[in-house]
């Protein structure tokens, strides 16, 4: 189990490591990661084609703003509970490959309903459609996340996050500049609302394309998971059952506050972003709109950079403790200056595309894999309860208090993300501190694990072994020489570290008991 | 921290409006007065000076003069039958302000600019033959109050101008939106256009207010229009600028007359920001009191050169917001007064969430980083040969 190289190839002898279509190569990781990326292009494709095409919804439905709104609000508040359930329905039930072709297809299904709606103009019709794809649109977010740590816990995660973060950017702005188009180019076959609904057809193709992704790397998964030799890992594992959720380390639950808090002060600063910045800074509806789209503008330019740099550097908790800070500054600017809303708007990009590649590869190094698909349903089911509350509130904070105040609000919540990633930062480092480890420390400590076979802390990292041997498979060849001299000082620190542990928090094991 | 402290220090040394004692009474002296003619006297009383504030609806156009005089003076008025003729103080006042809205001005915002301009199409109406009526009112010691509405009588042009003075003697934001602040030293003024016909040959029509402001700074001299952008929109959501008018001695000293106001006018009777709308008011013009008005019998025994007549017209109107006829309601709000304008402070309420919101992170990533530091010492202490090979 320690040479990867070695079960590798004794199980599958036919296909060589280097070989591009052996999971462990490169290339062929590459190409997962392609399939991934696509997976939730479609989803967000389709989830802002209303958004895309207002105008033309108002003219051709002849629906007014709150039943506008309502497909948006129906695709969230179903999920405040329903993403939660998808990802432990993953842990328990369906596996990865199963529930991401299931999720797909009620995506698809649910995208096919709404241009249908559309298309006869059947104002329930869209709804349910939304609804239906809203079921499937974030849990699939859940098992894509878990995808990405079953191929790519290890070295590489935090930057696969940053790219899928910047793709589903993508998908969402890709979808702002071609809908208009297309629904142009249908206006020379069709009228009226039926224009829009074919319109909506052509645009659920998307997730037609995702879904065969989603098949397709379901057979990718599945040779590698034999190639590879996972299944016996996963077999080791005892079922996760619901309960367990109680045995998450505290650090999870700090996590899950920052998702919320921290993009409360993020998402509706965006919905609500445009008339603060004609009001306060006098900018012309164009300009706001353009500072407006900067913040997923650069976070998808900047997401998969930032990834490389946490994948390089480790210390995620200092990370995400940097990004906080930095929005923090923004906002202040925005809130009690003056000064360019750019420079506000700007260091908000750039905070969030790097805590987003910092914050969520963090949910892997503490909770065991075969519990991720429930704990990323927790994290996201509770960040879409708080904005689904919050983008309400905010606009009744705005109308009554003004924007002051609002700013006063997100500022209020990132200060409560200050004071969580700083607790994380404390009891982390009062454990052994393996969220804020540089990667050396980190794979030293796996390492002098490995050796000592020890238990209690096996239960944080056991779940990296096997991602870490395709790494080290996949490392092996080219990299052998610069990995060993870190590893021989590392040695002696994760000596140090397992001794402070042991000293220290052996009381702390609330920790699902599992080997 | 620095800034926290700042805030604090400013929010204190903001002084406020010294309050005054006041005395209110409607047409005093008037014997064949009814509701059909108003007209207030005020004598506000500080414990240097007086203020003799005149609300005037008698002559047509609403008119309200301020005098500065010293204190323990005295205002007589003096009627023919129901026309206020002769405004008599027992000493020379030592400032006047006064503020008329003459006429109303009914324009055809062909190109949906949302202001008037001079060359829109325009018809103006003079609010010298409107009739006011009494239509609610506050005089005790504590506000002064009055609502009137005018309409015209003889006229094809329906439709009414809803006008609300008040004057509330202490420093406070108004309740109603947009919370100006009132002050001793000045008053509310409230004027809502309601239902209004407009022509038939106008399709695009918008109303402007033209006001007349008279101050004793001196002929040669001119009024400064200012803009202020204030950080905080908390009482006026959404607006973030305070525009004011100085005469030329409250521009330089301080105590002079000033109207200071919002940016936003109201498309609907219940004010909100959904229903607000933007104001603009045009550059300051040399200009004259009208004949045989309140102003002109008030201000008779000045000489020419030692009074300044300006006009501005304020307009009330958005591009794209489908013209008056979308609602057939505007309306507006300012405040005159006299000394020097009142200036906004963070509210308490902002103080106190800046300060724990700052502080109490703080205070935690400090002992964090405390504990943090003391727990490696201890560690360090208790291990010594090894500690100090650390690579990372």
């Amino acid at each position: 189990m320690d040479n990867p190289e070695a079960s590798g190839s004794s199980r599958t002898p036919q296909i060589s490591p280097t070989s591009w279509r052996h999971p462990a190569n490169r290339i062929h990781r590459f190409i997962a990661l392609l399939l991934m990326c696509f997976l939730c292009f479609g989803s967000y494709f389709c989830y802002d084609t209303p958004g895309a095409l207002v105008d033309n919804f108002k003219d051709d439905t002849h629906l007014t703003t709150s039943q506008f709104t309502l497909l948006y609000s129906i695709y969230s508040w179903p999920n405040v509970i329903l993403c939660f359930i998808g990802g432990y329905l993953v842990d328990r039930y369906f596996g990865v490959r199963l529930g991401t072709v299931i999720y797909m297809t009620i995506v698809f299904i649910g995208a096919v309903i709404f241009a249908s709606g559309v298309y006869i103009n059947t104002y329930w019709l869209m709804i349910l459609g939304r609804f239906v794809f809203g079921i499937g649109g974030e849990s699939l977010q859940v098992v894509v996340n878990n995808y990405v740590v079953l191929w790519f816990k290890g070295k590489e995660l935090n930057m696969v996050f940053g790219l899928q973060l910047s793709f589903s950017r993508f998908g969402s702005t890709v979808n702002f500049w071609i809908m208009e188009p297309i629904y142009r180019w249908i206006g020379n076959y069709y009228i009226g609302y039926e224009r829009l609904g074919v319109t909506l057809f052509i645009a659920s193709m998307t997730c037609f394309v995702s879904l065969l992704c989603g098949i397709i790397l379901g057979w990718m998964d599945y040779r590698a998971e034999k190639i590879l030799n996972r299944q016996e890992e996963s077999m080791n594992e005892e079922p996760f059952h619901l309960k367990d959720i109680m045995h998450f380390r505290s650090e999870f639950w700090l996590i899950s506050v920052i998702a919320v808090v921290y993009y409360l002060a993020l998402f509706p600063f965006i919905a609500l972003g445009k008339l603060f910045f004609e009001r306060k800074f006098d900018f012309s509806p164009q300009d706001a709109n353009t500072v407006n789209s900067m913040v997923y503008l650069l976070s998808a330019a900047l997401s998969p950079f930032f990834g490389i740099l946490i994948d390089k550097t480790g210390r995620n908790v200092t990370w995400v403790i940097i990004s906080i800070v930095l929005t923090l500054c923004g906002h202040f600017l925005m809130a009690f200056t003056f000064f360019n809303p750019y420079i506000g708007v700007i260091l908000l990009g750039i905070s969030y595309s790097l805590l987003s590649s910092g914050l969520w590869p963090l949910v892997a190094l503490i909770v065991p894999e075969s519990q991720l698909g429930t704990a990323y349903g927790i994290c996201q089911a509770v960040q879409n309860m708080g904005l689904a509350v919050v983008i309400i509130a905010a606009g009744v904070i705005v109308d009554k208090y003004g924007y002051l105040m609002l700013e006063m609000f997100f500022l209020g919540c990132l200060f409560i993300s200050l004071i969580a990633a700083v607790f994380i930062y404390i009891i982390d480092s009062a454990n052994n501190g393996i969220l804020n480890m540089s990667p050396n420390m980190r794979e030293s400590t796996k390492s002098q694990r490995r050796v000592d076979g020890v238990g209690e802390t096996a239960n944080l990292l056991e779940n990296e072994d096997f991602t870490d041997q395709e790494e080290t498979d996949s490392r092996v060849q080219e990299e052998k020489q610069p990995s060993v001299a870190p590893r021989d000082s590392a040695l002696v620190q994760s000596d140090r570290i397992r001794s402070r542990y042991l000293a220290q928090i052996l009381p702390n094991t609330n920790i699902p008991e599992r080997q | 921290m620095n800034f926290l402290i700042l805030l604090l220090s400013s929010a204190i040394s903001i002084v406020c409006g010294q309050d005054r004692v006041i005395t209110a009474k409607l047409n005093p002296g008037c014997a064949e007065c009814t509701s059909a003619n108003t007209l207030v006297y005020i004598k506000a009383d500080s414990s240097k000076d007086s203020i003799h504030q005149l609300w005037d609806f008698t002559g047509g156009i609403p008119t309200v003069v301020f005098a500065l005089t010293e204190l323990n003076s005295t205002m007589q008025v003096k009627w023919d039958r129901q026309v206020p003729v002769k405004f008599l103080l027992s000493e020379t006042p030592k400032y006047c302000f006064a503020i008329a809205i003459d006429k109303l001005y009914e324009y055809n915002d062909v190109e949906d600019k949302g202001h008037i301009s001079p060359q829109c199409e325009q018809r103006p109406m003079s609010l010298k033959y409107m009739s006011w009526t009494l239509v609610d009112s506050v005089l005790s010691d504590k506000e002064v109050m009055v609502r009137v509405h005018g309409q015209y009588k003889h006229s094809w042009r329906a439709g009414v101008v809803d006008v609300k003075l008040d004057l509330i003697p202490f420093y406070d934001y108004a309740a109603e939106l947009p919370r100006l602040i009132h002050t001793a030293n000045s008053t509310l003024v409230d004027v809502g256009l309601v239902n209004i016909t407009t022509s038939k040959d106008y399709n695009s029509s918008r109303f402007a207010l033209h006001m007349l402001l008279v101050s004793t700074d001196g002929w040669g001299e001119t009024m400064h229009y200012t803009m202020r952008k204030s950080l905080d929109d908390e009482h006026t959501p959404g607006v973030f600028e305070i525009i004011e008018i100085k005469t030329p001695e409250s521009y330089v000293k301080d105590d002079g007359g000033y109207i200071q106001f919002r940016p936003v006018g109201y498309t609907e009777p219940k004010r909100e920001v959904s229903s607000s709308t933007s104001v603009r008011v045009s550059p300051l013009k040399k200009s004259a009191v009208p004949e045989r008005s309140t102003l002109e019998r008030f201000f008779r025994d000045f000489e020419t050169e030692s009074l300044l007549v300006q006009d501005v017209f304020v307009s009330i109107g958005l591009t794209g917001d489908q013209f008056y006829r979308q609602h057939n309601f505007t309306s507006w709000s300012f405040t005159m007064g006299y000394g020097s304008p009142p200036l906004e402070t963070f509210s308490l309420f902002v103080i106190m969430i800046i300060s724990i919101g700052l502080g109490v992170p703080l205070l935690l990533a400090l002992s964090g980083v405390v504990y943090v530091v003391i727990s490696r010492i201890r560690q360090r202490n208790s291990n010594q040969p090894t500690r100090f090979t650390d690579e990372e």
